[in-house]
């Protein structure tokens, strides 16, 4: 009883085990899981990182002619990197940064704003899909 | 007249971690019957593992059922998975996912602590030991690169290897944990007011402990010798210098000291493990798709973990039934409330380490 009552009395002048955030920066450790970022020019649009991604945070937008279009979702992340052991050119075209996502405001649409892209991307692979088989019925004709 | 007056506790109150409903009926201040409701954060995992994800995926979202556990919840579906596609991991493998478990065990642990103390009124001592559990979840998030989701375990194998440096992180932490420990038993067990509220209280006998089907923890301190760590052989948990911890008082107290020891214990697994990690791949391919049915048992910081995964060659699986630890606890748990005083019952409660979110899903 009375020891911890000493304990308790010299904890008044131990220094604080919390860090003042976010007015000091937090230290992360080496390797920590952060964004995902993407470089359109090692990309071989194989959609290898949508398919395995569990959230459905990166999305392949297809337009009719010309490349497809990358879209992420750093909020719906879960930062697990399925996507980059999946990535036939890792570290080229897919690699996992140590940067930490900040928190999403209202203006980012982090779910609105989502929801509107990935219905835009199902519909341009039905698109897609559709041009295709009528272009070969044209060709074939 | 009715002699008896029903208190609440919950679902929402002061010393709830997560919400739970127990309807106390009280004789004076005397608890003689409860009433407990769990499902206050039901968020229909199962039926998702099995609508809208794949099997590989899966994993990922199993380690959401619970924030503590996140570990021993993938391992257990990667476990029964790799059984359907007959995949045996490395030593090393099976080594690096030891690890990881054996430190959430740690850091359980000391929250469960953590908690039982800040609910029999010690609030200083709560911080103290979530202070020094930040030990364990800076080496976790070391190890596994995120604080809370490790997603550190993934079907043939695991995601990241222990580097040099990392090995001496760990030991330097565990180091200092455990003078830590070693600290926390002696107040654990010569604090006077501590041992008011813990010594005889929420008494476990060991038949009762038999009859209503303790596990984890609780069952330990009832002097139960249940382990999953022993009776399964997924993991070389002898050859790392395992012991069974067992109490024979089954009160709050004996469940603390449980607690406390197998810190101690899991650390010296862990030092072993570090100490003694076979070389080889950490991560292998596995081909084919589930199918069948497999049932895998791990041993929880609370208990033992059971999942059942039945698949049928697609990609998408049939069934994933998680069955959680503080889920099969319950009827032991209903049994200590009885004959207790109202007074006490937080403090019973956190002793037993109760995961809503696990048990509700
Ligand atoms: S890190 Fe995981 S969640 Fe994030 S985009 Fe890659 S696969 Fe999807
Ligand atoms: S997996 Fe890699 S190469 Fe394939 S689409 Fe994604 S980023 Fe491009």
């Amino acid at each position: 009883m009375i020891r911890s009552m000493f304990e308790a009395f010299k904890n008044l002048f131990k220094p604080v085990h919390t860090v003042n955030y976010p007015a000091t920066e937090l230290v992360l450790p080496k390797g920590y899981r952060g964004l995902i970022e993407y470089d359109k020019e090692a990309c071989i649009f194989c959609d290898k990182c949508e398919k395995v991604c569990p959230p459905g945070a990166i999305l392949f937008y297809q337009p009719l002619e010309g490349e497809k279009e990358y879209r992420y979702n750093p909020w719906l992340c879960i930062y697990c990197g399925e996507c980059v052991r999946a990535c036939p050119k890792p570290q080229e075209a897919l690699w996992q940064s140590e940067t930490k996502q900040q928190s999403a405001l209202k203006e980012d649409g982090a779910n609105e704003g989502w929801f509107v892209w990935e219905a835009a991307c199902k519909q341009s692979r039905e698109d897609f899909k559709a041009a295709k088989i009528k272009n070969k019925s044209e060709e074939s004709v | 007249m009715k002699k008896t007056i029903q208190i609440p506790l919950g679902s929402q109150h002061i010393s709830l971690l997560e919400p739970i409903r127990f309807k106390f009926e009280c004789e004076n201040e005397k608890i003689i019957g409860v009433d407990a409701d769990v499902g206050f954060v039901h968020r229909g995992v199962e039926l998702a593992c099995t609508r809208s994800f794949e099997f590989k995926q899966v994993g990922y979202v199993v380690a959401r059922v619970c924030g503590l556990c996140a570990i021993t919840h993938s391992l257990s579906y990667t476990l029964a998975v790799e059984k359907l596609l007959g995949y045996v991991a490395n030593d090393r493998i099976k080594y690096l996912r030891m690890l990881m478990v054996e430190l959430d065990r740690i850091h359980s642990h000391m929250l469960c602590l953590a908690h039982t103390a800040e609910n029999a009124g010690f609030e200083a001592l709560f911080m103290q030991i979530m202070a020094d559990r930040e030990l364990v979840m800076d080496l976790q998030e070391a190890i596994s690169g995120n604080r809370v989701q490790f997603d550190f375990i993934a079907i043939g194998g695991v995601n990241r290897d222990l580097t040099p440096e990392l090995s001496a992180l760990i030991h330097k932490n565990l180091e200092l944990l455990s003078d830590k420990i070693d600290t926390l038993l002696g107040l654990f067990d010569n604090n006077w007011s501590l041992s008011l509220k813990y010594k005889g209280v929420g008494v476990l006998t060991l038949d009762q402990a038999y009859t209503y089907n303790a596990l984890g923890p609780l069952a330990r301190a009832a002097g139960l010798a249940t382990d999953v760590r022993v009776e399964t052989s997924d993991f070389p948990y002898e050859a790392l210098g395992y012991t069974m911890v067992l109490e024979s008082t089954g009160d709050i107290h004996a469940r603390n000291f449980v607690r406390l020891r197998e810190i101690l214990n899991s650390i010296a697994m862990c030092r072993n493990i570090v100490d003694n990690l076979p070389s080889g791949e950490i991560q292998e391919k596995t081909k084919g798709k589930p199918s069948g049915e497999a049932v895998v048992r791990v041993e929880a910081p609370r208990g033992e973990l059971f999942y059942l995964v039945r698949g049928n060659g697609q990609n998408m699986l049939e069934r994933v039934r998680i069955k959680t630890p503080t889920f099969s606890a319950i009827p032991a748990m209903m049994e200590v409330f009885k004959g207790s005083e109202y007074a006490d019952a937080p403090a019973i409660l956190a002793s037993f380490d109760p995961c809503m979110s696990c048990t509700a899903k």
